[in-house]
C-alpha cells in the first residue's frame, strides 16, 4: 500500500433498485449510479470531480461520507479498510471527513443562530473541556473560514448572511472538527460569479494552512483550473479521465473531456471558438448504451465503440483515459 | 448560561412583535385570557357559593336575569352566574389536560413515523387512519359508558382519542424536514439520531404543533360539552355540558328559562371562537408560507405624462430612458432598487443585463411590463416600446403588449410549470389566454411546431413536467415565451441552475431564435462568460446604477469601470490556469443603506474621496460606451 495516498478508492459501485419494469417481469432493473470507480487521494491534495448531473458525482460524494453503503469495492483510509463501519467507528472517521454542500441556503438550520451552527460538530463528538475552548475553537473556525471579526457573526441567523457568507458558514462548521479531506459538492454553483473565486480561494488557502485535501466536485471545469492538483472526469458512474490539472486541460484525451472544455464561457467575445455542443442529455443509467457508454453522444465515434467497453489507457504516470481511438 | 437566555428572549421578543400585529390573534388572545382569569379567581368573582342551596325559596326556581342573579337562576334556585365561573374551571381543565395528552401522543406518534419511516410509519399511520375513520362522539359515549364517568376518566378518553390529527400533521412537517439538507449536513457532522430530532427536527415541528395544540384544546372543550350535555359527565362536578344537560333534563325549555341554556352555552362559544382565533394569530406568525408576497401589476405613476417625447432612435424597438424604481414600505425611507437606467434594444439584437444579486437587475425587468410587487413604484423615466410610453398606458392597454409583444422566460423553469398538466397543454392555454380568438383546430399544431422550434421532439408534447429533464423544461418555457410570436423576450437568468453542456444548448438556442426570428432579447445574467459569448451590447449594473454600458467587445477589451475590470478579473481564465483568482472583497450595499457617493466606492481598489462622498455622473466616452466613474473624469 502506497503510504502517500491516505484515502485509495477501488471499484467502488452503487446500484439502486430501480423496481422491475413489469409487474411480472423476472429481472429487477438496477439505477447505476456509481459503477466502478477508482482513485486514490494523497494528502493535501486538490481533486476535481468534474460531470454532468446524473454522472455520479453526487452519489459518491455520498459514499465517501459514509451516508451510502456501496454495492461493491472497498474505501481505505491511512491504509484500514473503512467500508463498513460500525457507527462508532463511523462517527470517529468523520471527524476527518468533512463535507460542504451546493446549496448553502438549505444546509443551515434557520433556527439556530452561527454560533449553535459552528459549535455542533463539537458537542456531536463531545470535543473540547470547558466553553472557553469551544468558543475558541469556534471563532478559529470562523475566522479561518473568512467571516472576521468572529463576534459580529456569533449571534446571527442564516437568514441575516449573503450567500457567500453562508458557504463561508458550512465551511467554518466542517473546519471546527479541524478535518484532514473536505468533501466540496459544488460550493461554488449557487454563487454569483464574483462570490465564487472568493471561496475557491478560501479553500485554496486552506490546503496551504491545514493541510487539507479537498475532493472539489463539480459540473464545471472552468471553476477547478485554478487550485486542482488533479481532475477526474465523470461520465454515467465512470471516470473516463483522469490526470495532472495542466494534463486534461492542455493534453486533453477523451472526446467528452474536449467538448466540457469548449463549452466553458471565455470572457471575451474576440476569443471565441467552436464550441463542440453535445446534443441531448445523459442517457438515464438504468438502461446503460452498449460499449463505451459515451458512444451515443461521442462526436467522433468509431463503429467499435458500440460493441466494446473502452479499457483505461495510459498517456503518463498520472495519466489515463478510457478511450478506443487511443487504442493502437 | 447567560447569552442562551438572552438568545431566548431575543426570540420571544421577536415573535411578539410580529403576533402583536395580528388583530385576530390579539383578539383570541384576550378572549381566553378573560375566560381563564374568571377560572382563576372563581371564588372572587362568583357571588354564591356554586354549592349553597341555603334560603331557597320557591320565588327561585328559575327565576329570571335581575339584581341578585345576573343571569337568573336554575331549576335548584342556584344562581346561574356562578354556577357559570365555577363551571368554567372544570371545562377548562379538561380541555387543556385532555388536549395536552393528545398533544403529546400524536406529537410522538407522528415524530416516530416521519423520522423513521419504514414499517414504524406504515404501521403507525394505518393505525391512524383507522382511528380517523371511527367517529368520535360515538365512540367516546361507548367508552364512558362502560368505565366509570369520572372526571379522569373523561380527559383520559377524550385525550387518548383527540390525537389523529396531530399525529398526521406532525409526521407530514417532519418528512418534509427530514429531507432537507441541513439534516444531511448534521449526519455527515456525525450527529445521530437523538440530535438531530431535538436540535434540528423538533424546533422545525414546534410552530406547528403550538397552532395544532390550541385547536386540539377547543376540540376537547366542545368534547367534553357534547359528553355531559348526553348525560355522560361526571356528575360530581359541573361544567358548562353538564349545565347545559341540566337545564334540558329537567324543563328549561318547557317553563321558558332560556338564561340558564343561554350563559354556558355563550361560555362553550366565546372560549373555542377565542381558541381559534388565536390559533389563526399564531399560524401567520409562524407559518412563514402563509406569507403573501405576490407579483402584482400596478397603476400606472400618476405624475403628467404629457411631455412625454417620442424616443430619440426612430429603429429602436425598446427603449428605456432615466428609470427609477423605489420600494416603498411605510415608516422606512424607500429603498432605491433602480436609480437613472437607460437603454436601447433594437429589433434581432441581444443586450445582456449584468451584476450581482441584489443589485436591482430583476426589479428593472419586472418594471418594464409593471409586474413588480405593490411595493415597487417606478419613480421616475418612461419606457417606450415601439414609440408608446409603457409606464402611462393603463392595464388594458398594457395586457395586450405583455406576452404578446414582450415575453418573459423566468429563472427555475421547474417552478414555473404546473405539475399536473402535460407541457403541451400548458403552451396551448398560454397560446389561449393571450390570443382567445386562436382556432381550436389550428391550436396542436402551433404547439408542436413551437416545440420543433426549441428542440423538442413531438412526442414529448403529451408528458408531463417532472418528465422532462431540466435543460427540456427551460426549452419548454422559451416555448411558451414564443407562443405569441412577441417581438422581444426578457430571459431572467435562463441557464443559471444549468450544467455547462446545456446551458450551452440553450445559450445556442436562443441565438439561433434571434437569428430565425428576429427576436430581441434581454438577457439577465450575474455571469459575464455567458454574456461574452452571445450579446451585441452589455449593461452592467452596480446598487441599481448603471456602472457601464458599451458594445461587448468594448466591455471585455476597453472596460473603464473598476467594477467591470473587477468583475473580469475574477472570472476563471482556463488559458492562464495556475493564476490566482482575484475577488472583490466586501458584498453589494443593500438597497435600503446606500453610500452617500459612488455605490461601488466602499469596495472599489481604486476610489479616492471624492468618490465617497459623491455620486459620479455617466460619463460618455465615446459612441455608445457610458460609465459612472469619478477617475475617468480625472484621466480625461
Amino acid at each position: 500500500m502506497n503510504k502517500e495516498n491516505f484515502l485509495e478508492i477501488r471499484g467502488l459501485k452503487k446500484y439502486f433498485d430501480a423496481g422491475r419494469p413489469a409487474l411480472f417481469s423476472r429481472q429487477t432493473k438496477y439505477v447505476h449510479a456509481v459503477d466502478d470507480v477508482s482513485f486514490d487521494l494523497r494528502r493535501s491534495e486538490v481533486i476535481a470531480l468534474v460531470g454532468e448531473s446524473g454522472c455520479g458525482k453526487s452519489t459518491l460524494s455520498l459514499l465517501l461520507m459514509g451516508l451510502e453503503e456501496p454495492t461493491e469495492g472497498s474505501i481505505f483510509f491511512e491504509g484500514r479498510d473503512v467500508t463498513h463501519l460500525k457507527d462508532h467507528e463511523r462517527k470517529e472517521l468523520r471527524r476527518k471527513i468533512q463535507m460542504v454542500f451546493q446549496d448553502p441556503y438549505e444546509s443551515l438550520n434557520p433556527t439556530q443562530t452561527i454560533e449553535e451552527i459552528v459549535s455542533e460538530p463539537l458537542q456531536v463528538h463531545g470535543i473540547g473541556n470547558s466553553e472557553a475552548e469551544r468558543d475558541e475553537r469556534v471563532g478559529k473556525a470562523l475566522e479561518d473560514a473568512g467571516l472576521k471579526p468572529a463576534e459580529v457573526y456569533l449571534h446571527r441567523f442564516p437568514h441575516e448572511l449573503s450567500g457567500g457568507q453562508r458557504q463561508r458558514v458550512v465551511i467554518a462548521a466542517a473546519l471546527v472538527l479541524e478535518p484532514e479531506i473536505l468533501l466540496a459538492d459544488e460550493p461554488v454553483s449557487m454563487l454569483d460569479v464574483s462570490i465564487r473565486a472568493e471561496i475557491i480561494n478560501l479553500l485554496a488557502e486552506l490546503r496551504i494552512t491545514r493541510q487539507i485535501a479537498v475532493i472539489f466536485i463539480t459540473h464545471d471545469l472552468g471553476s477547478v483550473g485554478f487550485f486542482a492538483d488533479r481532475v477526474a472526469v465523470m461520465y454515467l458512474g465512470r471516470i473516463v479521465e483522469i490526470g495532472t490539472m495542466l494534463e486534461v486541460l492542455e493534453k486533453t484525451q477523451h472526446p467528452y473531456t474536449k467538448a466540457l472544455l469548449s463549452v466553458i464561457p471565455v470572457p471575451n467575445p474576440r476569443l471565441r471558438r467552436e464550441r463542440i455542443i453535445l446534443q441531448g442529455e445523459t442517457p438515464n443509467p438504468i438502461d446503460l448504451p452498449s460499449g463505451c457508454r459515451f458512444h451515443p453522444r461521442c462526436p467522433v465515434a468509431l463503429a467499435t465503440c458500440k460493441e466494446s467497453d473502452p479499457p483505461f489507457i495510459s498517456q503518463s504516470k498520472t495519466h489515463s483515459t478510457a478511450c478506443l481511438l487511443l487504442v493502437k | 448560561m447567560e447569552s442562551s437566555q438572552n438568545q431566548w428572549k431575543d426570540r420571544w421578543l421577536k415573535f411578539w412583535s410580529v403576533f402583536k400585529k395580528s388583530r385576530i390573534g390579539i383578539v383570541g388572545l384576550v378572549m381566553l385570557a378573560v375566560i381563564i382569569l374568571m377560572a382563576v379567581f372563581a371564588p372572587f368573582i362568583a357571588p354564591y357559593d356554586s354549592s349553597s342551596t341555603e334560603s331557597v325559596t320557591i320565588e327561585d326556581i328559575y327565576s329570571p336575569p335581575n339584581a341578585a342573579h345576573w343571569f337568573g337562576t336554575d331549576d335548584a334556585g342556584q344562581d346561574v352566574f356562578s354556577n357559570f365561573v365555577f363551571g368554567s374551571r372544570v371545562s377548562l381543565t379538561v380541555g387543556f389536560f385532555a388536549a395536552f395528552i393528545s398533544i403529546v401522543v400524536g406529537g410522538l406518534l407522528g415524530l416516530v413515523a416521519g423520522f423513521f419511516g419504514g414499517r414504524w410509519e406504515n404501521f403507525l399511520m394505518r393505525f391512524t387512519d383507522i382511528m380517523l375513520v371511527i367517529p368520535d362522539l360515538p365512540l367516546m359515549v361507548v367508552v364512558i359508558a362502560l368505565t366509570k364517568p369520572s372526571l379522569l376518566n373523561i380527559i383520559f378518553v377524550i385525550g387518548l382519542l383527540g390525537w389523529t390529527t396531530t399525529a398526521r400533521v406532525v409526521r407530514s412537517q417532519t418528512l418534509a424536514v427530514k429531507s432537507r439538507k441541513f439534516v444531511l449536513r448534521a449526519r455527515a457532522v456525525g450527529a445521530g439520531n437523538g440530535h438531530i430530532i431535538s436540535r434540528h427536527i423538533l424546533p422545525l415541528v414546534m410552530p406547528i404543533l403550538v397552532v395544532q395544540a390550541v385547536l386540539v384544546v377547543s376540540l376537547a372543550i366542545l368534547n367534553e360539552s357534547a359528553l355531559s350535555f348526553l348525560g355522560l359527565g361526571d356528575p360530581t362536578t359541573l361544567s358548562w355540558g353538564q349545565m347545559l344537560n341540566y337545564a334540558f333534563g329537567r324543563g328549561a325549555m318547557s317553563v321558558g328559562a332560556w338564561w340558564a341554556l343561554v350563559a354556558p352555552g355563550l361560555g362553550i362559544v366565546w372560549v373555542v371562537l377565542g381558541l381559534t382565533l388565536l390559533g389563526q394569530g399564531l399560524e401567520q406568525v409562524l407559518n412563514p408560507r402563509l406569507e403573501t408576497h405576490h407579483l402584482m401589476p400596478h397603476k400606472p405613476t400618476v405624475e403628467d405624462k404629457a411631455g412625454a417625447q417620442s424616443p430619440a432612435e426612430a429603429e429602436s424597438l425598446l427603449e428605456v430612458r432615466n428609470l427609477s424604481i423605489h420600494y416603498i414600505n411605510e415608516g422606512k425611507p424607500p429603498a432605491r432598487a433602480v436609480e437613472n437606467i437607460s437603454f436601447t434594444l433594437k429589433k434581432g439584437e441581444l443586450i445582456g443585463l449584468v451584476g450581482e444579486s441584489g443589485c436591482g437587475k430583476t426589479t428593472l425587468m419586472l418594471s418594464l411590463l409593471r409586474l413588480l410587487p405593490s411595493a415597487g413604484q417606478i419613480v421616475g423615466g418612461r419606457v417606450f416600446f415601439n414609440g408608446t410610453d409603457l409606464t402611462a398606458m393603463n392595464d388594458e392597454a398594457l395586457n395586450k403588449i405583455r406576452w404578446r409583444d414582450v415575453s418573459i422566460v423566468f429563472q427555475g423553469a421547474m417552478n414555473a410549470l404546473n405539475p399536473v398538466r402535460t407541457v403541451g397543454e400548458q403552451i396551448a392555454e398560454a397560446i389561449l389566454k393571450h390570443e382567445p380568438s386562436y382556432p381550436r383546430e389550428k391550436l396542436g399544431a402551433r404547439v408542436t411546431e413551437l416545440l420543433d422550434l426549441v428542440g423538442i421532439a413531438a412526442d414529448h408534447k403529451e408528458h408531463f413536467p417532472h418528465q422532462y429533464s431540466g435543460g427540456m423544461r427551460q426549452r419548454a418555457m422559451i416555448a411558451m415565451a414564443l407562443a405569441c410570436n412577441p417581438q422581444v423576450i426578457i430571459a431572467d437568468e435562463p441557464t443559471t441552475a444549468l450544467d455547462v453542456m446545456i446551458q450551452a444548448q440553450i445559450l445556442e438556442l436562443l441565438d439561433s431564435l434571434r437569428k430565425k426570428l428576429g427576436l430581441a432579447i434581454i438577457f439577465v445574467t450575474h455571469d459575464l462568460g455567458v454574456v461574452a459569448e452571445i450579446c451585441d451590447r452589455v449593461l452592467v449594473m452596480y446598487g441599481g446604477v448603471t456602472a457601464e454600458y458599451a458594445d461587448v467587445d468594448t466591455i471585455y477589451n476597453e472596460a473603464r469601470h473598476p467594477y467591470t475590470q473587477e468583475l473580469l478579473k475574477a472570472f476563471p481564465d482556463l488559458t492562464k490556469p495556475k493564476k490566482k483568482l482575484s475577488s472583490i472583497p466586501g458584498y453589494p450595499p443593500r438597497l435600503e443603506d446606500l453610500p452617500a457617493g459612488c455605490r461601488f466606492a466602499p469596495r472599489c481598489p481604486a476610489s479616492v474621496e471624492l468618490c465617497h462622498n459623491e455620486q459620479p455622473p455617466l460619463h460618455e466616452l465615446g459612441k455608445s460606451h457610458f460609465a459612472s466613474c469619478h477617475l475617468i473624469e480625472a484621466s480625461k
